[in-house]
């Protein structure tokens, strides 16, 4: 069936499809469209689940997290400064190995205050062990939200599905929304190994002395590295029962490029146009689009820009005293080969500044004039 | 018990951190050097009920709904709970801890709640168990003589009480207005009491239709007259017509007779009967009440709650005011002259001193004047080897005379003339009997079963002692944990408006409800004893704690000796002390 939503919807559409059983959030904007819907959708008996009104994020996460422990389907939403709330029981949820799944709607975190578009608060998050997902579109993102259930039920670890501020969350556009039926084809119920059941009690979680805690790691990065090949299996199965898939990267126009544009989230649907522009013009530049940042898809990277020449990677986020994230992260999964590509990090479009076909084509120029970046961290879209 | 896991390889290792089995073979209780300890302190109540009841106890079973157990309760110590809850001055209520934290427990409500609870309940009888050769007599149905012949007739000992009046009750039937103490409620705790074999031989005055030496047959004599002779005012017009002694006054208004009091009254004293005297007289209609006492109000003897419903009532108090003497025209008295007077120091009974003013006196007019200051004892019957000082029987705290076999309580005996001294008088002269008796009389087995220090004393500790609780030391404020505790105002008793009260007797207060029972014990700190309330089950973080039947256990195998049982138990019934091992 297809629906004219936003993509907040989107996302709450995918929760209702996956038979959530307990929602448990604080609004924040961006994100409050997708609770909001949420509680309409329990309120009207459609979604017949457990909405749990909280007094902060932090135990929007923790609720979930108890949820989850006993066996239940457990959601939340967050953003920015709600997510950053939440640190430490992300760790948590991971350390516990809870396939909880979370949307997060990107937005710069403050001061100074800004709602807008800015991946820093996501990959703040990068190391607390949950399997991260940037959308591009609406889509996506609730195929996506179905397909984490699966996923972090397979590998016991949660899921962060991860959608532009207003971009994304805000704009209206044609959704294909999945038949019910066919998605409980897709998702069987949750049957954990462990949960916490007053029948069989248990401690969880307690006090683990150095003897095994290098082992629990080292299960949890194996669980990780395990989830790469299971989100394509589940991707498989998606596109068998819906006809989409996505992948842990999406390549455009690759073929014989001497420039690869590195991007994530809608973003990509501009870059898109940009590199089309120069293909008409002859010039072979082409477009990376980075769907899974965690479990970080360093094989598939490698095999994607396999002679290519050079790459221009776009983060709309940025750690400071390094650079763009995205860029951080690919150079270094290149840094062992003999041949590898040179690496330009453009830092764009922070806090909701529009990335437009006029800075991708700044980016395309300057890249393919330069041999070598003149500085490891570009600003294309700095007021000078 | 299972023995420690340990993982050979990395695929045995479970996902999480998880527990695959149990921890019963880490004992931590190796670790404790602090060791919990479930202990009984004497609640503070308990200590200061002079009848002995375990206050205590019977709000626990009250907060339970189990209104005839802790009927029975009370009946193993007082056998008067309908008119303690009535008419006791409740010193018990004056030590509650729960008057530190917001408001004093209304126990007086609560035991008279269960009484009335009880009052329409079949009848046990329990005569017929008479098993002790020796007899004993009881002089006197007062509360002192009837408690005796209680705790004697179930000790198994032929009794007999002889009443030189037509009904047994003593100063319970004649001595206190219907208002506050009906006479149904005598007549059902009497009766009672007969159930279980207490034999009354009414109208037998020992001394004028059965001489004193004809007791000889008796193994030992409770002597327990009372005190009806009001005192004499010693002043000039004190026998003229139209003055009366209270006590007298009393008795003929409970008897339903004439009272000629007129329309204008003085009464001059300031006890209890001064102050039943005037609120009868308004009831019967009576215009102005006027009492004269010649201390302040500090000073009055007289229960403060009683004054207190007096004066709403409309009597009319004068302090420091003492009567001259009765004025009359002829033979009929129609008023007092009086001397205001001021306290000086404090007199041998450790009252200020009154002292007159000169030049004060004024004239009072009245239609009929009571003398209510003081009763004493008609000890007369007595054979002279019995030592009378200060007006009462000189006896040991146990109620022996310490010649032949003869023992007293009651207000004969003694000067703290209260319903509940005289129970707790005839419940200890009861337990000196058969201890005398038995030939086996030892004052340490008496402190044995004393509750605190103020000197009662309990059967039940007597008869069911527990070992280890001989008499534990009296639980402070202090030890009560209160951050376990919600404030809660207390009941406030449903009584008859002042409106409601004019022109009858009908009992001023008029019961508790079940809830508000209920909710009135459930104020009760239980102070020094295990409720079983789970505290320490709940916070014990080893799970160290069982629980029992009755009881709870601590596992010491695994307790650690944090000492949260003990900072959580609301009553201070947990002890922590030093390990030694």
């Amino acid at each position: 069936m297809k629906k004219v939503i936003e993509g907040s919807h989107a996302v709450s559409y995918g929760v209702m499809l996956s038979k959530v059983q307990v929602i448990c959030a604080y609004p924040i904007t961006p994100q409050t469209h997708i609770v909001e819907k949420l509680s309409e959708l329990c309120a009207s008996g459609e979604l017949p689940a457990k909405f749990l009104m909280v007094e902060s994020e932090h135990s929007a996460m923790a609720g979930c997290i108890g949820a989850s422990a006993v066996g239940v389907r457990a959601f939340t939403a967050s953003s920015s400064q709600g997510l950053a709330l939440m640190h430490e029981l992300l760790h948590w949820a991971s350390g516990a190995r809870l396939p909880i799944v979370m949307a997060n709607v990107n937005r710069a975190l403050g001061a100074p205050w800004n709602i807008w578009c800015d991946q820093t608060d996501s990959l703040s998050q990068r190391d607390t062990g949950w399997l991260q997902f940037y959308c591009e579109s609406s889509q996506e993102a609730v195929d996506t939200i179905i397909q984490c259930y699966k996923i972090s039920e397979k590998v016991s670890l949660p899921s962060m599905v991860i959608l532009d501020a207003f971009y994304l969350s805000h704009t209206f556009e044609p959704v294909n929304i999945p038949d019910p039926e066919r998605v409980n084809r897709f998702l069987p119920p949750y049957e954990p190994k462990y949960k916490v059941d007053p029948k069989d009690p248990r401690s969880f979680s307690g006090l683990t002395p150095p003897d095994f805690f290098t082992e629990l790691r080292y299960q949890t990065q194996q669980a990780m590295e395990e989830a790469k090949r299971v989100i394509l299996q589940v991707d498989e199965e998606y596109q068998t029962l819906f006809g989409r898939r996505y992948g842990l990267i999406e390549g455009y126009r690759l073929e014989d490029a001497e420039l690869v544009l590195i991007t994530s989230g809608t973003v990509a649907g501009t870059t898109r146009e940009v590199v089309d522009q120069y293909r008409d013009e002859g010039k072979p530049v082409g477009m990376l689009r980075m769907r899974t940042f965690r479990p970080f898809p360093s094989e598939e990277i490698r095999r994607a820009l396999k002679g290519v020449p050079k790459v221009a990677v776009i983060d709309r986020n940025i750690s400071f005293g390094m650079g763009g994230i995205f860029a951080e992260e690919v150079r270094s999964v290149f840094c062992n080969e003999e041949k590898r590509p040179v690496v330009f990090g453009y830092v764009s479009g922070l806090g909701g500044r529009d990335i437009t076909r006029e800075t991708l084509s700044n980016i395309v120029e300057y890249t393919l004039e330069q041999d070598r970046p003149k500085q490891d961290v570009l600003w294309p879209d700095l007021r000078r | 018990m299972k023995q420690k896991i340990t993982f050979k390889h990395l695929h045995e290792i479970p996902p999480i951190s998880i527990s695959l089995g149990t921890m019963d073979w880490n004992k931590t209780g190796t670790w404790r050097y602090l060791r919990p300890r479930y202990v009984v302190k004497t609640p503070p109540c308990n200590e200061a009920c002079p009848a002995g009841n375990d206050i205590e106890g019977f709000m626990v079973l009250t907060r339970e709904g189990k209104y005839r157990e802790a009927w029975d309760l009370i009946k193993e110590e007082n056998p008067f709970p309908g008119i303690c809850g009535r008419v006791c001055f409740h010193p018990c209520e004056s030590s509650c801890h729960r008057r530190e934290f917001d408001e004093t427990l209304s126990i007086h409500d609560v035991e008279r709640f269960l009484a009335d609870s009880q009052f329409h309940a079949k009848k046990v009888r329990h005569a017929g168990k008479i098993r002790r050769k020796e007899n004993i007599a009881v002089i006197g149905s007062g509360p002192a003589g009837l408690t005796c012949a209680y705790h004697l007739t179930r000790m198994g000992y032929g009794v007999t009480v002889f009443e030189a009046e037509a009904s047994p009750g003593g100063v319970l039937r004649y001595g206190i207005p219907e208002y506050r103490l009906p006479s149904a409620v005598v007549d059902h705790e009497i009766s009672d009491m007969e159930s279980w074999g207490v034999a009354v031989k009414t109208n037998v005055r020992i001394g004028r239709d059965i001489p004193f030496e004809d007791l000889k047959s008796f193994q030992a004599i409770f002597v327990a007259t009372g005190a009806h002779q009001s005192r004499h005012l010693d002043i000039e017009g004190e026998h003229l017509q139209g003055v009366f002694p209270g006590l007298h006054i009393l008795r003929r208004i409970k008897e339903g007779q004439n009272v000629p009091l007129g329309r204008k009254l003085s009464i001059i004293g300031g006890g209890n009967v001064a102050i039943d005297v005037a609120r009868s007289a308004l009831r019967l209609g009576v215009e102005t009440v006027e009492i004269f006492y010649r201390r302040s109000r500090e000073e009055m003897p007289a229960f403060a709650g009683e004054v207190e419903e007096a004066i709403r009532e409309g009597v009319t108090l004068h302090f420091l005011v003492s009567p001259l003497r009765i004025v009359g025209n002829g033979a009929r008295a129609t008023g007092m002259e009086c001397i205001r007077m001021s306290l000086a120091e404090p007199d041998g009974s450790g009252r200020k001193r009154p002292v007159p003013i000169d030049g004060s006196v004024f004239t009072v007019e009245a239609d009929a004047i009571i003398s209510a200051v003081g009763e004493v004892p008609d000890l007369s019957f007595l054979p002279p080897e019995v030592s009378i000082k200060a007006g009462v029987i000189q006896t040991d705290e146990m109620g022996f005379i310490h010649v032949r076999n003869y023992f007293a309580g009651g207000d004969a005996a003694r000067t703290d003339r209260t319903v509940a001294m005289a129970i707790g008088s005839g419940k200890k002269a009861a337990l000196a009997i058969h201890e005398y008796l038995q030939g086996n009389w030892s004052r340490k087995k008496f402190q044995a079963v004393q509750v605190g220090q103020k000197g009662t004393l309990s059967l039940r500790k007597y008869f069911h002692p527990v070992d280890g609780e001989t008499n534990p030391p009296v639980i402070s404020f202090q030890e009560i944990h209160t951050d376990t505790f919600e404030h809660r105002a207390r009941v406030v008793h449903p009584s008859l408006s002042l409106e409601q009260r004019r022109g009858t007797f009908q009992e001023v207060y008029l019961g508790l409800s079940r809830e508000m029972a209920g909710e009135e014990a459930g104020r009760c700190f239980n102070c020094g004893v295990c409720n079983h309330c789970d505290n320490c089950w709940t916070y014990c973080p080893d799970v160290a704690v069982k629980r029992k039947k009755d009881r709870y256990e601590i596992d010491f195998d695994y307790c650690k000796g944090c000492g949260i049982c003990f900072e959580e138990c609301p009553r201070g019934a947990i002890l922590l002390e030093e390990e030694v091992r």
